[in-house]
C-alpha cells in the first residue's frame, strides 16, 4: 500500500495511536548494541514467552517495544516502564516475571531493580529523576529508548514523515534551504560548517545529478552517538536525508555506514525497505514527482574514510584516499558530480527544524552554535553514556551534573574532546562552554561529541601516543607529512614514554608537528598533531617528569613503573593465575612476591588485587 | 586451499557488477570464506571487470579484509580510546598471553585469530571484546579466560 | 587570461589551470617529486607547496600544494617565503629518514640544506618514496598491472596477490620514469625480467639487437593500429630505412630535374 498523500500519513498515525491506546501501560526494553551485549534480546524473548503462556489484561506484544539505545549503556539491560518512566537498570532474564507480575498487573515497584546514585546512593525510581537523563534536552536523540526501532508505522504514529510531507507539499527548495540556514544548524560531525549554506552552495551548481550522502562512519574512538541513532531511529535519518535531496535537487542518496556497525545496518536497510513499500522513497513520492532513493554503503575498516573525499571513494569502490580539496566535494563530489555529505547527527535535526520552525530552534544553544549536541560521555566517569545538551553548556555541568564526577573519587586530571583530531583540557579549562568555537579557541575542539574523562592515573604523554599509535595506523600513507611525520611523532613520543627522552625533544615535537598541519593533505594529518600539542600545552611537566626524572607519575609507561606487593598481602592467590610471565610466587594465606626480573609491568596483578596489596612507583 | 567457489558466482548475483559493488562484494566473500581467498579476488575482477590490481589495492586498504586464513573463533579486542583508558591493552596482553597468539595471527589449530579493533561503539562498557560477532563488555581480567571458553 | 602575482611578479595565467604548470612557464623552479607531466598531480609529496594570500585576506596566508591549486585572479603567491622553506626543510628531512640509501633524495635535500635527517632513520628504508608516478603511468598506459598496496606506513608499489602481475607487458614505463630508479629489471638475453614476470625479448630482423617484449608489441599492434611485423625492426634500422627510402627519392627527384 502505498501512500498517495499526508492525509494518509495522519490516517497511519491515527490508527495506530488508537491501537496503542488499548495499552495503559507499555514495556521499554533497550536493545541497542551495547545492552544486546549484555543480554537484552533474552529479556525479550522472557517476555514473548510469558505473553505466549498467559493472557495478561491490557498488555500483549503489541506493548512490548524494542526500542534503540537510552545511552546508559553500563546500567543496561535497561527496561522502563511508560508512561510512568518507572527505570530498572541491570535486569536479566529471570526478572522478567517478577516485572509482569509486580509492575506490569499491579503498580509496584521492585526495588532491587531501581537505580541507585552513584554520588548520594539513593535509589531511583522515575527515569526523569536520575541526573543522568534529568539535565538532557533530548531533541536529536528524542526517539531512542521511546519508540520500537524497527517499526514505520511507530515513527509516523509518533509524529514521523510530517515533516517532508510539509517540504513536499508546501515548501519551495530555497524555502527550504532558507529555514535551514535560518536555523543556525552546523555540522554536527565536528566541522561545524552551516548546513543550510551548503545545501545552498550544491544546489547551485548545474550538473547531472546531485547526490545527498550521510555519514554514518562515525571513526572517532570513543564516540557512538551516530550509532545510536542509526540503530535506535533510523527512519529519523532517512527523513532528513529526504528533505535534503529535495532541497539540492538529488534523486540518489548513500548512507555510509562504519563496518563495525553491523545492527546500524540491518535497522538501516529495514526502514529502507519499509519506506519503499510504503511509497515514501522511489518515484514520485507522495504524488508530488520528486523521486529519491538510498542505499546503503558499508564501510570496510579505515578511519580516514570519515573525511569526505575519501568518503566518496569508497562510496564508488575504491581505496578510500583523499584529495586535495581546494575544489571541494560540494561543487565536485561523487563521481565528480555536487554532493553533500552531512553527519547522522545533523540530518535528524532537519525534520525538527521544519516541523517547529527554525526560530524555536534558535532558543537553544548560544546565538553562533544553536541548538544541542550530542556527546559520548565515557572513560572514568561514574555515568557513562550518551547525552544530549544544549550548546553552552560547561564541561563541568556535563561532567559532574550529568556525569555523577570521577569514579572512586579519584581527582580529575583532564577530559579529552573531539576525538583523534582533538586535545586535552585540564580542570582549569572545565568553566569553558562547549559549542564550534569556544574549545578550538584553547587547543582542543568539541568535534564529533566524544569526551572522554581522565583521572590521576591517567599518563597524559602515553596518551598523546596512544592517538599517534591510532592515526599512524590509519593513515592512508599518501602524504610524506602524515605518513612520515606522524610517524616520527609517534617515535618521539614512544621515546619518551620508553624512558629515552631527551632535552631537545619537545622542541622537535612542536616544529615538526608545526609543518605537519600545514603542509598535510587532508584533515587526519592537518588534526594529528592536536593531541600530542595539547597535552604538551597544559601538561608540560609530565613530559618533563619523563624526560629528566625518568619517571611517570601517573604509574603508567610501563618502562618507568615497577610493581611490588606490600606486607598487608592476605596470600588470596588470585594475582598469581593472571600473570603473563609467572613472576609471582607464594602459596595461599602468605605474602606473594613478585620477582622484578621477570616482571613486564603489565598490571594485570594490580587489577585483580582486592586488597590494594600492591604499589605501583 | 580448497574451497567451494560455486558460492562465489551467488554471491555476484547479488550485486550490480560495477565497481560500486567492489567494497560490498568482498565483504560477502569474507563473509562467507572468513577471509579472501586469492581465486575469489581473481574471480571478482573479471566478474565486476576491475584491473586485479585495483581489486588487490582495496582488499588490502581496509582493516576489515583478510587475505589469510583466519581461525573458527575471532576475537577482536577493542582499542579505542575509552576502552583504552579502561584497560584495553591489559586485556588484550592476558589473551596474547592465555593463547599464546599474538594480535593479528591465528593460533595453528586454526581455532582461534586475535585482531585489535579501532572502535565497535560500545564505548559506555569499555573495554569490549567480540567473539565472532558477540559482544562482551566490561571486561575484567579476572573474566578474561571465562569469555575464551564461551561461544 | 586573469593576472596573479608570484613572488611580487605580475604574471598571466588561464583561470582555473593549476598553479605549478604557471610557475614552470614562469621558469619559477619548485621541487614536485611526485610530478610527472604525463599523469594527473598527485599532491603526495607536499614539496611543490606554495604560499598563497589574497588582499581581502588581511594577512592571512595559506599553504598549498601547487601542483593542484587552480589559480584565480588576485592571488599571490610566494614560492620561496622562510615559512615555504621550513616546510620544505621538513618534508625533505623526513624523506632522508626514510631513504637514508637514495642519492637522489640526498641531493634534493641538500639544496634546502639537510645534510642528514634530525629524525630517526629507519634503518631498513628502501628508495621507492611512494610518489605513484609509476602506478599512475602504467594505468595511463591503460595496463593497471601495479599499485599501491596497503595502506599508511607500510604501503608499498607491488603486482596483485604479490606474484607476476598478469596484464604487465614489460614496457618499463614505471622503471624508466621512476625517480629514485627503485624499480629494478633486467635485460638478459632473450628475456627480460620486471616485477618476478619474464618477457621474450623481440629481436631486430635487421641489425639481430633486442627491441620491445612480443607482449608490449602485440598490446600496440591491437590497440594502435600499428601492424606487428612493424616492431620485428628496430628504431634504428628503422631511420636507416627510412633515410634510404629518402635517399632514393631525392635521387629521382634529382634526376627528374636534371
Amino acid at each position: 500500500m502505498q501512500i498517495a498523500n499526508p492525509k494518509q500519513l495522519n490516517k497511519i498515525r491515527k490508527e495506530y495511536l488508537a491501537k496503542q491506546d488499548q495499552y495503559p501501560k507499555k514495556i521499554m526494553v533497550c536493545c541497542g548494541t551495547g545492552c544486546i551485549a549484555n543480554g537484552a534480546l533474552k529479556l525479550v524473548d522472557a517476555f514473548r514467552d510469558i505473553l505466549k503462556k498467559r493472557k495478561i489484561k491490557g498488555f500483549t506484544v503489541e506493548a512490548l517495544k524494542e526500542t534503540g539505545c537510552h545511552g546508559f549503556c553500563e546500567q543496561g539491560p535497561l527496561v522502563v516502564i511508560e508512561p510512568d518512566g518507572t527505570f530498572y537498570s541491570k535486569v536479566k532474564a529471570k526478572d522478567v516475571e517478577d516485572i509482569v507480575e509486580k509492575s506490569i498487573k499491579k503498580d509496584e515497584i521492585i526495588e532491587k531493580l531501581l537505580f541507585t546514585d552513584p554520588v548520594d546512593k539513593k535509589k531511583i525510581t522515575k527515569y526523569n529523576d536520575i541526573s543522568f537523563f534529568k539535565y538532557q534536552k533530548r531533541i536529536a536523540l528524542k526517539n531512542l529508548g521511546k519508540i520500537s526501532a524497527h517499526s514505520i508505522d511507530e515513527y509516523i504514529a509518533y509524529g514521523g514523515y510530517q515533516a517532508l510531507a510539509k517540504v513536499l507539499s508546501k515548501m519551495s527548495q530555497d524555502e527550504v534551504i532558507q529555514e535551514i540556514t535560518k536555523s543556525g544548524l552546523r555540522g554536527r560531525g565536528g566541522g561545524g560548517f552551516s548546513t543550510g549554506r551548503k545545501w545552498k552552495i550544491c544546489k547551485d551548481i548545474k550538473a547531472e545529478a546531485h547526490y545527498v550522502i550521510c555519514n554514518g562512519d562515525e571513526g572517532d574512538p570513543g564516540a557512538f552517538m551516530d550509532r545510536s541513532i542509526m540503530e535506535g531511529d533510523p527512519h529519523a535519518v532517512l527523513e532528513g536525508m529526504m528533505i535534503a535531496a529535495y532541497a539540492i535537487g538529488a534523486k540518489q542518496g548513500y548512507i555510509y555506514v562504519r563496518e563495525e556497525y553491523p545492527l546500524a545496518v540491518t535497522h538501516l536497510e529495514k526502514a529502507i525497505n519499509d519506506c519503499e513499500n510504503l511509497g515514501l522513497l522511489g518515484d514520485n513520492i507522495l504524488k508530488t514527482g520528486f523521486s529519491f532513493s538510498i542505499k546503503i554503503a558499508r564501510g570496510a575498516g579505515a578511519f580516514v574514510c570519515g573525511e569526505s573525499s575519501a568518503l566518496m571513494k569508497s562510496v564508488a569502490g575504491e581505496v578510500g584516499e583523499p584529495r586535495a580539496k581546494y575544489i571541494r566535494s560540494v561543487v565536485k563530489g561523487l563521481y565528480d558530480q555536487p554532493t553533500v555529505l552531512n553527519n547522522v547527527e545533523t540530518l535528524v535535526n532537519v525534520p525538527i527544524i521544519i516541523d517547529k520552525g527554525a526560530d524555536w530552534y534558535k532558543k537553544l544553544g548560544t546565538p553562533k552554535s544553536s541548538g544541542t549536541k550530542v556527546f559520548s560521555l565515557v572513560g572514568k566517569v561514574r555515568n557513562t553514556g550518551l547525552i544530549e545538551v544544549p550548546m553552552g553548556i560547561t564541561l563541568r555541568e556535563i561532567i559532574y551534573d550529568i556525569g555523577g564526577g570521577i569514579i572512586d573519587n579519584r581527582p580529575f586530571k583532564a577530559v579529552q574532546t573531539g576525538g583523534p583530531s582533538g586535545g586535552c583540557l585540564p580542570e582549569s579549562q572545565l568553566d569553558l562552554p562547549v559549542d564550534f568555537d569556544t574549545l578550538t579557541e584553547v587547543g582542543a575542539m568539541m568535534g564529533s561529541g566524544g569526551m572522554i574523562v581522565m583521572d590521576d592515573r591517567t599518563c597524559m604523554v602515553d596518551v598523546a601516543k596512544y592517538f599517534l599509535e591510532f592515526l599512524v595506523s590509519e593513515s592512508c600513507g599518501k602524504c610524506v607529512p602524515c605518513r612520515e611525520g606522524l610517524f616520527q611523532l609517534l617515535k618521539l613520543a614512544t621515546k619518551i614514554c620508553e624512558g629515552r627522552g631527551e632535552e631537545d625533544d619537545l622542541e622537535k615535537i612542536e616544529k615538526l608537528s608545526d609543518n605537519i598541519i600545514l603542509s598535510s593533505l587532508c584533515g587526519l594529518g592537518k588534526s594529528g598533531p592536536n593531541p600530542i600539542m595539547s597535552t604538551l600545552r597544559y601538561f608540560k611537566d609530565e613530559y618533563i617528569t619523563h624526560i629528566k626524572d625518568k619517571k611517570c607519575p601517573a604509574g603508567v609507561c610501563r618502562d618507568l613503573i615497577t610493581y611490588e606487593i606490600l606486607d598487608n598481602c592476605t596470600g588470596c592467590t588470585a594475582c598469581k593465575p593472571v600473570c603473563p610471565v609467572n613472576a609471582i610466587t607464594g602459596n595461599k594465606k602468605e605474602l606473594h612476591v613478585i620477582d622484578q626480573n621477570l616482571c613486564t609491568q603489565c598490571g594485570a596483578c594490580f587489577a585483580v588485587c582486592n586488597f590494594d596489596a600492591i604499589l605501583v612507583s | 586451499m580448497n574451497h567451494n567457489f560455486d558460492k562465489l558466482h551467488e554471491i555476484f548475483d547479488r550485486h550490480p557488477k560495477t565497481q560500486e559493488s567492489l567494497i560490498a562484494v568482498l565483504q560477502d566473500i569474507q563473509k562467507e570464506y572468513q577471509y579472501l581467498p586469492s581465486e575469489a579476488l581473481t574471480e571478482t575482477s573479471k566478474v565486476l571487470d576491475i584491473p586485479l590490481s585495483k581489486v588487490f589495492s582495496v582488499s588490502t586498504f581496509y582493516n576489515s579484509f583478510s587475505l589469510n586464513e583466519r581461525g573458527e573463533t575471532v576475537i577482536k579486542v577493542c582499542t579505542g580510546t575509552a576502552c583504552h583508558i579502561r584497560g584495553a591493552k591489559l586485556i588484550k596482553d592476558q589473551i596474547e598471553s592465555l593463547l599464546n597468539l599474538k594480535s593479528g595471527e591465528t593460533s595453528k589449530d586454526k581455532k582461534f585469530t586475535l585482531e585489535e579493533v579501532a572502535c565497535v561503539g560500545a564505548c559506555a562498557m569499555a573495554p569490549v571484546v567480540i567473539t565472532n560477532d558477540k559482544y562482551h563488555g566490561s571486561v575484567k581480567v579476572s573474566n578474561v579466560k571465562k569469555l575464551l571458553k564461551a561461544k | 587570461m586573469i593576472n596573479i602575482t608570484i613572488n611580487g611578479r605580475i604574471v598571466q595565467a588561464e583561470e582555473g589551470e593549476y598553479l605549478l604548470s604557471v610557475l614552470k612557464r614562469e621558469k619559477i623552479d619548485v621541487p614536485a617529486l611526485c610530478h610527472h607531466d604525463a599523469v594527473e598531480p598527485y599532491g603526495g609529496c607536499r614539496l611543490c607547496t606554495v604560499e598563497i594570500t589574497k588582499k581581502e585576506w588581511n594577512g592571512w596566508s595559506d599553504y598549498v600544494t601547487s601542483c593542484l591549486y587552480p589559480v584565480e585572479k588576485g592571488l599571490i603567491v610566494s614560492t620561496h617565503s622562510t615559512k615555504v622553506n621550513e616546510i620544505r626543510k621538513t618534508i625533505l628531512d623526513l624523506y632522508v629518514a626514510r631513504h637514508p640509501n637514495s642519492p637522489e633524495i640526498k641531493e634534493l635535500a641538500e639544496q634546502y640544506g639537510v645534510f642528514e635527517t634530525t629524525f630517526e632513520t629507519i634503518a631498513d628504508g628502501d628508495n621507492c618514496t611512494l610518489c605513484g608516478i609509476c602506478t599512475r603511468i602504467c594505468d595511463e598506459m591503460g595496463f593497471h598491472a601495479i599499485s599501491l598496496v596497503g595502506r599508511g606506513h607500510g604501503k608499498i608499489v607491488a603486482p596483485p596477490l604479490n606474484e607476476a602481475p598478469p596484464d604487465c607487458t614489460g614496457c618499463l614505463s614505471c622503471a624508466l620514469n621512476c625517480p629514485t630508479n627503485f624499480i629494478k629489471f633486467k635485460d638478459e638475453g632473450d628475456y627480460r625480467t620486471i616485477w618476478g614476470k619474464k618477457f621474450e625479448l623481440i629481436t631486430c630482423s635487421q641489425c639481430g639487437k633486442k627491441t620491445i617484449t612480443k607482449e608490449f608489441a602485440q598490446y600496440l599492434s591491437d590497440n594502435r593500429d600499428i601492424p606487428y611485423e612493424y616492431f620485428e625492426i628496430c628504431d634504428e634500422c628503422h631511420r636507416k630505412q627510412t633515410a634510404l627510402e629518402m635517399g632514393k627519392i631525392a635521387n629521382w627527384t634529382r634526376e627528374e630535374q636534371s
